[in-house]
C-alpha cells in the first residue's frame, strides 16, 4: 500500500539537492531564479492550494445564472471579479460518494471515499493533497502543510483536516500562524550543528522503533493490524522527513524580514475573522513565496467551527448560520457571510498575482480550489457543490468560465428557495464528479494516474 | 455451509434460507452461521437480538415487514434481470459485517431515508412503511457494526489519549508536559464524548514528531545533563506592566516626586478580554520549568455586585495561568500565589479583567499619562468609575506588583535523574541497567533481555562514537518513549491468542481506568508476582486507588467523556443574547457536573441521584446565575435544593443543558438526543438528507414557540418515525433556555404579541405521559434498571476502551444486578466491575 512512501524513503537525501549550490542568500523565489537558470520549464515548480468553506453557501446569492464565458458575476463572488481571467466557476459538481451522507462532507472533500457513517473509527483514503504532496515533497522542506480554523483531526465525520494519507489517517492541522511560522522560518536556536546533531539522533531514534515494531509485525503475519501498520508507516514517514531536513541543512532557512516575522509574532486573535483569515493567507502566500512546500491545505472553517465575524455584525457561527429555516434575515446573513469569505479569498489571489515567480505571477503556477462540501446546509445537502478553481494558467488552464453541470441554460436560474433546495438534493448530472477536477489537478502536478476515486477523466473545457 | 452462503436470496427456492434468519431450525444452513462462526461466540447473542434491540424496543419483522416492502418497491430494478445501479438485490446476503453487503446496505439505507429510492417515476412507498424498512435496517447495521469492532486482534494497540500521555511522562519523570500549549498536542478525536475508544485514536507522523519533540524536552528538563539552573526573579511595576509612552512620561513625574509607590495599575472589565487582540508584557523564561509567580493586588466592586476577576493569560501559549476572584479593599491588597510550569522563551503575559460587561472606561476624558492611584483621588475621569456617592460602580482590580521566580529546583542532580541513573560506574553494564528499569516502567511490565540489546547496543553505540555516558542513555530514553510500547496500551501476544489480560496488562487497564496514568509500583509489585488477577487482590488493589487522590482523574474524566462535557460552549452562547455568559461561568457549569459525580462516587450514593436528587454542587457564580442565594467563593459546595429552585439530578445542570445548544437558542431535538444517547444509551441515526425547512413564520403573525415550530417533524410520517421517539426526552426541559436558566415563558423575537408560555409536557413512545421535567424524571427513575444497565456499559466503555458489544450485554447486566439490591451503589458498582471477568477480558 505504501510503496511510494518506502521508495521515497529509499532515496539518496544528495538526490534532494540536485541543482542547488552551497548557499543561497536570500532563497526567495526570483532571487533563486538564477540558480535554476538550468532547469527546464517543465521542472518549475507546479503548486496546489486547497480551501475548505463550511456549511454550504446561500445558493441564492451564489449562484452564478449565466453559463460560459460571458458570465456575470453573482453577488457572493462578485469580490472575484478582477481574477475573472484567472479562474473557472462550477456549478453543479458533487462527490458520488457522499450523497445520502448528509453529514459528511469535509472528511471526503478531497478524498471522495465512501465513508461509512456507522462506523466509529476514522478510517478513510488518501487525499489528492497527499497524492501530490508525494510528488513535490522531493524538492521541498516540507512535504505538505495542512492549516485549519481547529487544530488537530477533529472527530471522524466532523474532521478538521482536510489531508488523509494513505493508510486514510487524517492528518493534524494547525490553527496559529505563529507556531507554524516558527516551525517553517525560525530556525533551530543552538545553530545548524546543533539541529544537525539534533537530527541525527532524531534518526537513530526513529531507527531504533521502527526496527522494534517491524520485528513484531513480523510476527503478526499479514492479519489485520491496522494501528500497528499506521504507528509503523508514521515513524517511517517521519523518518523520510528527517532525513530530508538532514539533506537541506546546509541551505539556510529562508530570511524572513523583521516586519513580516513580527506580523504572525502578534497575537492573532479568531475573535477578529479577518485579520485572522489574512494572516493565515499570508503564511500560505509565504511558504510557497519561499517554495518551503508547494502543496497547501486550509480549512478556513470546519463544519462545527465557522467563525462568526464581529467585525461586520455577524456574531453567530457560520454553522448556526446555515441552518437558516428559510428565515429572510438568517439567509442575508449567510450570504454576507459569504461575501465576506470570498474577500478573504481575493485577498489571498491579489497576493498570489502580485508577487513574482521569476517573471510571472506566482499564480500562474499555483491551482488554488476553493469551496464547500455542502450546498445547501440547512439539511445538509451536498449536491451542487460550490467550487471555484482559480490559477495555474502557465499549467494550460483555459478559465473565465462558469461551468454548469446543471445546464439550467434553457429553462433559466429562478434563484429562488424551492429552486436552490431542490438542485442541491440530488446531482442532475451524475458525470460531473468533483473527482473529475482533482483528477485534473493531479496530473497537472505531475502524478501519474488516469483515475482518482470515482473520476471518469480530466475536465476537457478547462483544457 | 460454503455453497449456500453465497447464493442466498429471496428467489423462491433460496429464499427460505437466509431470510428468515429467526427460525433456529434454519439457521445452521444460513449465511448468518457463517459470519458467527467467524465471530467465535462474541456474536452468538445475535440471535437473541436480531428480534429486538438492546433494550427490548420491539424491531420490525423482516418477513412481514422488510421483505414484502423490497419486493414490491426495490426489485423491479434490482433483481436477477435488470440490476441498475449494479445493485442486485435479490441475492444481496444479510450479512451487515462483511464490508461489501454492509457497504450495499448502507446505500440502499441511505437511498430510501433521503427519498432518493425508488425513483420519483415509480410509485411512492408509505413513508411509514419506508421508515419500518429504514429502521430495521438501522438496527441491523448497528449490531453488525459493535460486532465488527469486536473481531479480535492477536495484538491491539490502543493509544494512550492526550491527558494519559501527560500524566505517565508527570509519573515517569517528574515533569510537566504542557500538552495544550500552542505546540503542544490537538486535542483527541471522541465517540459520543469517549476519547479513548482505540479504533477511533489514530496517530499520524505529526503526532511521532510531536512525541518526540515532547520527550525530548521533558527529558531535557528531567535530567541534570548541564549546570544547575540559575534561580531568577523579576518583579513588574505598575508602570511596567502599563509601559505606555503617557505613563513612563508620569513615571518621572512621580519619581521626582517619590510617590511611585501610591501608583497602581487599575484594570476594568473587557479592557484586554482573551481572544481580542492588545499588547501584553513580555516575560523571559531562560530556562523551562515550574515557577511561583506572586501578585498584590486589590479588587473593588459595587455592593451586591460580582467582584473583580484576575486572570493571567499567556498569550502566545493560548494558556491561563491563573485566575481568580479578587475581594480586597484599596487600603488592603492581597497576595496571591500561584505556580506555573512554563517553557524557556519570551512570553506575552496579559493580566485582565475576567468579568463580562461593558469598558466603563471606554469614552472617559482620562489622558494618557493619567494614572491612578485610589478611587479616593476623585480625577475626573473616575467619574464614570463611581457612583455619586464615590463607591465602585464596576469590578475594578488594582495591580500593584507581579513577581516571576524561579525555576523551582527540589535537588541538584533532579530527584527523576537520580532515581533514573542509580548508582553506577558509568559503564555499559551501568547503561544496561538504567535502560532496563526505565523501559520496565515505561512500558509498563517486565521486559526481556533480548528485547533490550536494541536499546542497550544503541547507548553503546553512542558511547563510542564519543557521547558522553549520561547523554548516551538519553537518547535510549528518547527512543524508549517514542516505542510503541510506551504509547500504546498493548493487549495479547502474537505467539499465543488469548482473550483474558495478563497481569500487567490488567494493572495498565485499572490505573488507566482509576488514575488515568500509568500503575505504581505497588501494583506493579502484584502483577509481577502474578496475583493481580486473584479476585481479593484485585478488590484490594481497587479499594487503595479509588481512596488515593489520583482518582480524581476519574472523577473528573469519565463524567466529562460520559456526558460529553467537551460540548459545553462549542457553539460559544451569543453575547447580544446572553452577555452575562463567561468562561468562569462556564468552568463553573462544567465543574457542577463533574463534581456531582465525585460527590456521588465519595459517598457511595446510589445512581438514582444522577436522574434526580434533592441537592447539587454549586459556586457563587453557578448559585446567582441559578438564582439561589446564600452560596459563597469559588470552590464546588454541596447545596440542598428545595423545589422552587426547579433543578436535581443532572439533567437540569446547565452545562447539559446547554451542551446542546446552538449558541442563540435551546435545541429540544438535540437535548433529546443527547437524553437518549448518554442517559438512556439508545443510539440516535442521523438525521436523513435534503429535509425540506420548516416554515418559518410571518412577521405580523403570532409568536410561536419553538416547541410548535418542530411539532411539524411529527406531522410528516418519515420524520415522525424518529422524532416521536427523540424530541420528547428534550420538551420536557423546554423550562430552560439556551444556558439552562428556569423559565415560563419562552423568549420569541419574530412575530407579534406575548412571548409563548412554556409547555414541557410529552409522551413517551411506549404511551406513559409527563407533564414536565419533574414527571419526566420521575418516570426516568421508574426506569432506574435500564439507566443501570446503560451507565454500566458506559463504564465500560470508558475503562477498556472499546464498544461494548451483544456478547458482554450479559455480563453487564450481571454486573448491574448485583447491585440492585442495594440500590445501586456507585462505587460498589465499580467494584463490581472492575472484579468481573469481563473486566480482565479482552
Amino acid at each position: 500500500m505504501s510503496n511510494i512512501i518506502s521508495q521515497r524513503w529509499l532515496l539518496n537525501r544528495r538526490h534532494f539537492l540536485r541543482g542547488l549550490g552551497a548557499t543561497v542568500a536570500l532563497p526567495f523565489l526570483d532571487v533563486m531564479r538564477p540558480l535554476r537558470a538550468a532547469a527546464t520549464v517543465a521542472d518549475k515548480p507546479r503548486r496546489s492550494v486547497f480551501i475548505y468553506i463550511p456549511n454550504g453557501v446561500n445558493g441564492m446569492s451564489w449562484q452564478i445564472p449565466k453559463a460560459g464565458p460571458n458570465f456575470e458575476f453573482s453577488e457572493a463572488l462578485r469580490p472575484l471579479a478582477k481574477h475573472r481571467e484567472n479562474l473557472t466557476v462550477f456549478s453543479g459538481l458533487h462527490h458520488p460518494n457522499g450523497m445520502g451522507s448528509a453529514h459528511v462532507c469535509a472528511d471526503l472533500w478531497l478524498t471522495g471515499a465512501k465513508l461509512d457513517t456507522n462506523q466509529r473509527s476514522a478510517r478513510n483514503s488518501v487525499s489528492c493533497d497527499q497524492l501530490m504532496a508525494e510528488v513535490t515533497s522531493l524538492h521541498t522542506r516540507f512535504a505538505s502543510l495542512e492549516l485549519s480554523v481547529t487544530a488537530g483531526t477533529g472527530q471522524p465525520n466532523n474532521s478538521s483536516t482536510l489531508a488523509f494519507s494513505r493508510d486514510g489517517v487524517p492528518l493534524p492541522a494547525e490553527d496559529n500562524p505563529r507556531t507554524v511560522f516558527n516551525r517553517m522560518f525560525v530556525p533551530d536556536p543552538g545553530g545548524v550543528k546543533t539541529e544537525g546533531e539534533r537530527l541525527k539522533t532524531q534518526r537513530s531514534v526513529l531507527d531504533l522503533v521502527l526496527h522494534d515494531a517491524k520485528s513484531l509485525r513480523r510476527n503478526l503475519g499479514s492479519e489485520d493490524q491496522t494501528k500497528l501498520d499506521e504507528y509503523l508507516h508514521a515513524v517511517r514517514d517521519v523518518e523520510t522527513r528527517t532525513e530530508r531536513l538532514e539533506s537541506w541543512l546546509d541551505v539556510p532557512s529562508p530570511v524572513i524580514n523583521k516586519a513580516d516575522a513580527d506580523h504572525f509574532q502578534r497575537n492573532i486573535s479568531k475573535a477578529q475573522a479577518g485579520d485572522y483569515y489574512r494572516a493565515m493567507y499570508d503564511l500560505i502566500v509565504l511558504a510557497l513565496r519561499t517554495d518551503l512546500t508547494r502543496v497547501v491545505t486550509y480549512m478556513s472553517g470546519t463544519e462545527s467551527n465557522g467563525l462568526a465575524i464581529p467585525e461586520i455584525g455577524i456574531t453567530q457561527s457560520r454553522h448556526q448560520l446555515s441552518h437558516h429555516n428559510g428565515d429572510v434575515d438568517v439567509l442575508a446573513r449567510l450570504t454576507k457571510s459569504d461575501v465576506f469569505l470570498m474577500q478573504q479569498l481575493a485577498y489571498f489571489l491579489d497576493q498570489l498575482q502580485t508577487l513574482k515567480d521569476g517573471d510571472e505571477p506566482l499564480l500562474d503556477r499555483t491551482m488554488v480550489l476553493t469551496g464547500s462540501g455542502m450546498s445547501y446546509g440547512h439539511s445538509h445537502s451536498n449536491a451542487n457543490l460550490p467550487i471555484v478553481f482559480a490559477g495555474g494558467r502557465a499549467l494550460g488552464f483555459k478559465h473565465k468560465q462558469h461551468i454548469d453541470y446543471n445546464r439550467m441554460a434553457e429553462s433559466g436560474y429562478k434563484l429562488d428557495y424551492e429552486e436552490w433546495r431542490s438542485i442541491c438534493g440530488r446531482p442532475k448530472d451524475g458525470d460531473a464528479r468533483l473527482s473529475n477536477l482533482m483528477l485534473t489537478m493531479l496530473q497537472k502536478m505531475d502524478v501519474h494516474t488516469e483515475r482518482f476515486v470515482d473520476s471518469l477523466g480530466p475536465i476537457s473545457e478547462i483544457l | 455451509m460454503g455453497v449456500q452462503s453465497k447464493s442466498l436470496g429471496l428467489i423462491e427456492t433460496q429464499l427460505s434460507v437466509i431470510w428468515t434468519r429467526s427460525k433456529p431450525e434454519i439457521l445452521q444452513n444460513s449465511h448468518l452461521t457463517c459470519f458467527m462462526f467467524r465471530l467465535s461466540n462474541r456474536i452468538a447473542f445475535l440471535t437473541m437480538f436480531l428480534v429486538g434491540t438492546a433494550h427490548g424496543v420491539e424491531s420490525p419483522d423482516f418477513e412481514k415487514s422488510v421483505k414484502p416492502f423490497l419486493q414490491e418497491h426495490c426489485l423491479k430494478c434490482h433483481d436477477e434481470n435488470k440490476q441498475k445501479g449494479d445493485l442486485r438485490l435479490d441475492t444481496l446476503p444479510l450479512d451487515f459485517v462483511g464490508l461489501k453487503a454492509s457497504g450495499h446496505w448502507t446505500d440502499i439505507l441511505d437511498r430510501l431515508s433521503s427519498g432518493d429510492m425508488p425513483p420519483a417515476k415509480e410509485a411512492r412507498p408509505k413513508p411509514q412503511d419506508a421508515a419500518i424498512v429504514v429502521d430495521w435496517i438501522a438496527t441491523r447495521l448497528a449490531e453488525a457494526e459493535t460486532a465488527r469492532h469486536a473481531k479480535e486482534e492477536r495484538v491491539s494497540f490502543h493509544k494512550l489519549t492526550r491527558d494519559e500521555y501527560v500524566n505517565t511522562l508527570r509519573d515517569l519523570l517528574g515533569v510537566t508536559y504542557d500538552a495544550r500549549d500552542t505546540t503542544g498536542m490537538s486535542e483527541d478525536p471522541d465517540w459520543l464524548g469517549f476519547e479513548r475508544i482505540g479504533s477511533v485514536l489514530s496517530l499520524s507522523t505529526s503526532h511521532i514528531e510531536k512525541y518526540l519533540a515532547a520527550a525530548s524536552n521533558a527529558l531535557n528538563e528531567a535530567l541534570s545533563l548541564g549546570p544547575q539552573p540559575k534561580q531568577e526573579s523579576v518583579r513588574w511595576t505598575p508602570f511596567e506592566m502599563r509601559s505606555t509612552e503617557g505613563w513612563m512620561i508620569s513615571l518621572k513625574e512621580y519619581q521626582q516626586r517619590r510617590l511611585t509607590e501610591k501608583v497602581r495599575n487599575d484594570i476594568v472589565p473587557n479592557n484586554n478580554a482573551t481572544g481580542t487582540p492588545g499588547e501584553g508584557q513580555n516575560l523571559k523564561i531562560p530556562t523551562t520549568g515550574e515557577y511561583v509567580v506572586r501578585i498584590k493586588a486589590s479588587g473593588l466592586y459595587p455592593q451586591g455586585g460580582r467582584p473583580p476577576r484576575i486572570q493571567v493569560f499567556a498569550s502566545d501559549l493560548d494558556r491561563i495561568l491563573f485566575e481568580r476572584d479578587v475581594d480586597a479593599p484599596e487600603d488592603a491588597p492581597t497576595t496571591l500565589e500561584f505556580r506555573a510550569h512554563l517553557p524557556a522563551g519570551t512570553h506575552i503575559i496579559r493580566i485582565m479583567n475576567a468579568v463580562s460587561g461593558p469598558e466603563p472606561t471606554a469614552h472617559s476624558s482620562r489622558g494618557n499619562g493619567a494614572v491612578f492611584t485610589s478611587l479616593k483621588a476623585r480625577r475626573p475621569w473616575q467619574l464614570k468609575l463611581t457612583d455619586e456617592n464615590y463607591q465602585p460602580a464596576w469590578p475594578i482590580l488594582l495591580v500593584d506588583e507581579v513577581e516571576w521566580e524561579g525555576p523551582v529546583v527540589e535537588s541538584w542532580p533532579t530527584p527523576a535523574h537520580q532515581r533514573i541513573f542509580g548508582e553506577g560506574k558509568g559503564d555499559a553494564a551501568h547503561a544496561k541497567e538504567v535502560v532496563a528499569r526505565f523501559a520496565e516502567r515505561a512500558f509498563r511490565r517486565s521486559v526481556r533481555a533480548e528485547e533490550m540489546e536494541r536499546y542497550t547496543g544503541f547507548v553503546e553505540s553512542e558511547l563510542s562514537a564519543g557521547k558522553p555516558f549520561e547523554k548516551a542513555v538519553r537518547s535510549a530514553l528518547l527512543a524508549i518513549l517514542c516505542s510503541k510500547d510506551f504509547l500504546y496500551l498493548v493487549e495479547g501476544n502474537a505467539e499465543s491468542p488469548a482473550t483474558k489480560l495478563n497481569d500487567f496488562e490488567l494493572a495498565s487497564r485499572l490505573s488507566y481506568f482509576l488514575w488515568s496514568t500509568m500503575p505504581d509500583e505497588a501494583l506493579l509489585a502484584d502483577a509481577r508476582a502474578g496475583r493481580l488477577h486473584e479476585a481479593e487482590t484485585l478488590r484490594t488493589q481497587f479499594r487503595r486507588m479509588l481512596a488515593d487522590s489520583r482518582a480524581s482523574a476519574f472523577a473528573e474524566a469519565f463524567p466529562r467523556q460520559w456526558l460529553q462535557l467537551r460540548r459545553v460552549g462549542m457553539f460559544a452562547p451569543d453575547k447580544m443574547l446572553y452577555p452575562e455568559y463567561d468562561d468562569y461561568l462556564q468552568n463553573s457549569m462544567i465543574a457542577e457536573s463533574t463534581s456531582f459525580f465525585r460527590e456521588v462516587l465519595v459517598h457511595n450514593a446510589s445512581l438514582r441521584e444522577f436522574l434526580d436528587s434533592d441537592w447539587t454542587m454549586l459556586n457563587q457564580r453557578l448559585a446567582v446565575h441559578y438564582g439561589i442565594q446564600g452560596v459563597q467563593g469559588e470552590s464546588m459546595q454541596r447545596v440542598a435544593l428545595k423545589p422552587e429552585d426547579h433543578r436535581g439530578g443532572l439533567l437540569t445542570q446547565a452545562a447539559l443543558l446547554s451542551l446542546t445548544s446552538d449558541g442563540t437558542r435551546h435545541r429540544p431535538v438535540h437535548r433529546g438526543k443527547w437524553v437518549a444517547e448518554s442517559i438512556l444509551s439508545r443510539p440516535v441515526p442521523p438525521p436523513p438528507a435534503n429535509v425540506p425547512a420548516i416554515k418559518t413564520a410571518q412577521a405580523t403573525a403570532p409568536k410561536t414557540s419553538l416547541r410548535e415550530k418542530i411539532a411539524a417533524h411529527l406531522e410528516d410520517a418519515t420524520c415522525a418515525a424518529c422524532h416521536r421517539k427523540i424530541d420528547p426526552f428534550g420538551l420536557a426541559f423546554e423550562n430552560y433556555d439556551a444556558i439552562g436558566r428556569w423559565r415560563t415563558e419562552e423568549t420569541v423575537r419574530d412575530g407579534s404579541g406575548a412571548n409563548p408560555k412554556i409547555d414541557a409536557s410529552g409522551e413517551l413512545s411506549d404511551g406513559r405521559k409527563f407533564a414536565d421535567s419533574i414527571a419526566f424524571k420521575k418516570l426516568l427513575v421508574d426506569d432506574l434498571d435500564k439507566f443501570a444497565a446503560g451507565f454500566t456499559e458506559k463504564m465500560a466503555t470508558f475503562a477498556m476502551r472499546r464498544v461494548m458489544t451483544f456478547s458482554d450485554r450479559a455480563e453487564l447486566q450481571r454486573i448491574a444486578t448485583q447491585s440492585k439490591a442495594q440500590g445501586y451503589p456507585l462505587a460498589s458498582l465499580l467494584e463490581t466491575f472492575v472484579t468481573s471477568d469481563l473486566f480482565q477480558s479482552r
